[in-house]
């Protein structure tokens, strides 16, 4: 049982992660950032480059390679996370709401093509040596196996989001972000410069996608073009399930769905995890329309 | 000149210079998965037709015309694949090789069966394919029910496996062969502990890994592709699982040695015998490498999947797919793998399937 929770706990770290993007670009503008996937793709490929410049120019260094990949992977997710709210979003901000989505969708196919045809239409080995080490070192609690790997991504995501809340609560740039989210013309008047703050949110969450990347890439070994479609839509999934646009409740919702995954392969078998999680989702939304934290509208950021 | 009467004339020239080039050339259809997971596994097959053709048009062609090739990829999805077969047709091609998958494969049979074209698979394994009296549908590869049982035997008489865990990939091909396995398996007394799919684009399967090692299991048979096959086996040693590792000819790519960073062992596998040793097989092994890199595991079936149709289209003296049928089943073919033959339904008389393992990252026949 208790197997199972540390598993889920890994897996969900990565939907929480990935689910904050799509939560905050809610939360300030109303709409679903379908291509937020394919940065989280865009990340794991940076973060390959990376470790593979590394090793061209100097060797293999632990270390100093994955500080090296991680800052590249970022840059470069959020680099696409702010182009692609001026390229495709932007113009559309005040146009009806169908709009934005299918701009974003469309976004989320041109750049699962675009890797395709020019990167690889195969998959890539994520180098192995970087996950081996992690995964080398474990620990046995009464008869679970939990290892360093597991351990450092959920240190990682506890981190992230630590900071993210610090940065949402008691920051300038956070209180930017929570005026733009609950008025943009009134936060516009008051001498915030919303453009900047919306762009912001796309950085961020696309950042914090591109660690997601990374973690995903060393947990599995494979990374391919098409790898951020599963990974978006769960963790589309559990930011509608925490009550999308809510920031813990995206994070909660990350937790519950990677459980909730390995409890059902546990009890009933795998071939029913995308059941069980579509299921608890349909009845979360009958039962709670906002999801599970959605009431907390004021602190949707 | 009227317009109505400008039109009809354009219309008149396009239909006689379309049927001037039908008559040049013969269309040959070549799909499967091209992109994707099994980008790797799937591309090989068509570029070992391509080279088949080439070597056919230096020659000069099939029944006096040029050969001409139409390539399609279907993304190694069955709704993909319906899609590509109905474009092939209309492209109007006379026979197709392809596809790959078992799940691409089954549902194209129909658009081809409809339209009267022979289809002849280098891959696809699934009994399926050729139980549903499609008299056009032939496929150069073994089958299934032939090849689960031979994993089954081998784990059962040779492994003396008691337990086995039974893991598949959800897809015609996973599904159709985990059954088999576990039919045969379970009929020789062994017993299958766990059985269970996870989706064709799971990548963490350390919930299943902690299922099969609370269940005893001491084997374990995956049912799927190389990509997930290589991840999976990485996790079930990642967790201390130490038992055999067997699966079916979709783990069959060097791939799988990449991702398991060639220190796969206890790794066996069914696939055909094998080829490379055969003096007549240098020629085409140079050629394909000159070509398009190293051979994949599936390039010689693809290769020996366009021979055989082309000698049957010329010995059948025309593109009409019951004549070409007929001269399929009508006499035994020579291949580089092995002497070959077509019964009824259109599947191979008798399919050498063999234990393969893995050593060194390499697969060697055991």
């Amino acid at each position: 049982m208790l197997q199972v929770l540390i598993n889920g706990l890994a897996r969900g770290s990565v939907y929480a992660l990935v689910a904050l993007g799509y939560t905050m670009v809610y939360g300030i503008l109303g709409m679903i950032n379908f291509a937020h996937g394919e940065v989280f793709m865009l990340g794991m490929f940076a973060a390959v480059f990376g470790i593979g410049l590394c090793t061209t120019l100097w060797g293999t260094s632990l270390v100093l390679n994955l500080a090296v990949a991680l800052v590249l992977s970022v840059a470069f997710a959020a680099a696409w996370g702010w182009a692609n709210e001026r390229i495709a979003y932007r113009r559309l901000r005040g146009a009806n709401m169908l709009a934005p989505l299918s701009s974003a969708i469309g976004l989320s196919i041109v750049l699962q093509n675009f890797v395709m045809l020019a990167v690889t239409k195969s998959k890539i080995d994520f180098p192995h040596f970087y996950g081996d080490v992690f995964t080398r070192t474990s620990w046995t609690v009464a008869g679970a196996r939990i290892t360093l790997l597991q351990v450092a991504m959920l240190g990682t995501t506890a981190l992230l989001c630590a900071g993210l809340w610090f940065l949402i609560q008691r920051t300038r740039v956070g209180i930017a972000l929570r005026a733009t989210s609950q008025d943009m013309r009134a936060a516009g008047l008051m001498g915030i410069k919303v453009d900047r703050a919306i762009s912001g949110t796309f950085v961020l969450g696309s950042g914090l996608a591109a660690v997601a990347g990374m973690m995903v890439g060393m947990y599995q070994g494979v990374i391919a073009f098409d790898s951020g479609y599963a990974v978006g839509l769960k963790a589309f999934t559990a930011a509608v399930l925490g009550g999308i646009g809510n920031v813990p409740g995206a994070v909660l919702g990350g937790f519950l769905i990677g459980i909730l995954e390995d409890l059902t392969g546990a009890t009933v078998g795998s071939d029913w995890k995308q059941t069980s999680t579509f299921v608890i989702l349909i009845l979360v939304l009958v039962l709670r329309p906002r999801g599970i934290l959605g009431e907390r509208v004021a602190d949707k950021v | 000149m009227k317009l109505s009467t400008r039109l009809s004339l354009a219309a008149t020239l396009l239909a006689l210079a379309s049927c001037q080039k039908k008559e040049d050339t013969i269309k040959i259809g070549l799909s499967g998965v091209q992109s994707g997971p099994d980008a790797a596994i799937g591309a090989a097959p068509v570029n070992g037709s391509k080279l088949a053709i080439e070597e056919w048009n230096a020659k000069g062609g099939v029944l006096g015309k040029r050969i001409e090739i139409v390539v399609r990829d279907d993304e190694g999805k069955p709704k993909t694949a319906t899609a590509v077969a109905q474009e092939l047709v209309s492209a109007g091609v006379v026979a197709v090789v392809g596809h790959f998958n078992s799940g691409c494969s089954i549902p194209a049979s129909e658009v081809y069966d409809q339209a009267g074209i022979v289809q002849i698979t280098p891959a696809s394994t699934n009994p399926q394919l050729t139980e549903r009296g499609f008299k056009n549908t032939f496929r150069i590869c073994g089958r299934d029910d032939q090849q689960g049982v031979v994993s089954a035997a081998f784990a059962r008489d040779t492994l003396k496996t008691q337990v086995i865990a039974v893991l598949n990939d959800k897809t015609s091909y996973g599904q159709g062969i985990a059954e088999v396995f576990k039919k045969t398996f379970e009929g020789k007394g062994g017993k299958v502990a766990v059985f269970e799919g996870v989706g064709a684009d799971e990548k963490d399967f350390r919930g299943a890994v902690a299922s099969i090692q609370k269940s005893g299991a001491t084997a374990v048979y995956w049912a799927g592709m190389f990509v997930q096959g290589g991840i999976f086996y990485n996790q079930l040693r990642e967790a201390g699982f130490k038992g055999a590792f067997l699966g079916g000819d979709g783990l069959f790519d060097d791939e799988f040695h990449k991702t398991t960073q060639g220190r796969a062992d206890s790794v066996f596998l069914t696939f055909g015998p094998d080829y490379k040793a055969k003096p007549e097989a240098q020629a085409f092994l140079a050629k394909y490498r000159k070509s398009f890199g190293p051979e994949g595991s599936y390039s010689i079936y693809g290769y020996d999947a366009a021979n055989v149709l082309l000698s049957a289209i010329q010995k059948a003296g025309s593109t009409d797919a019951k004549a070409i049928s007929a001269a399929f089943r009508g006499q035994a073919w020579k291949t580089l793998g092995g002497e070959v033959s077509f019964d009824a339904k259109g599947d191979l008389k008798a399919a050498g399937y063999v234990i393969w393992t893995a050593r060194g990252g390499k697969f060697v026949a055991r």
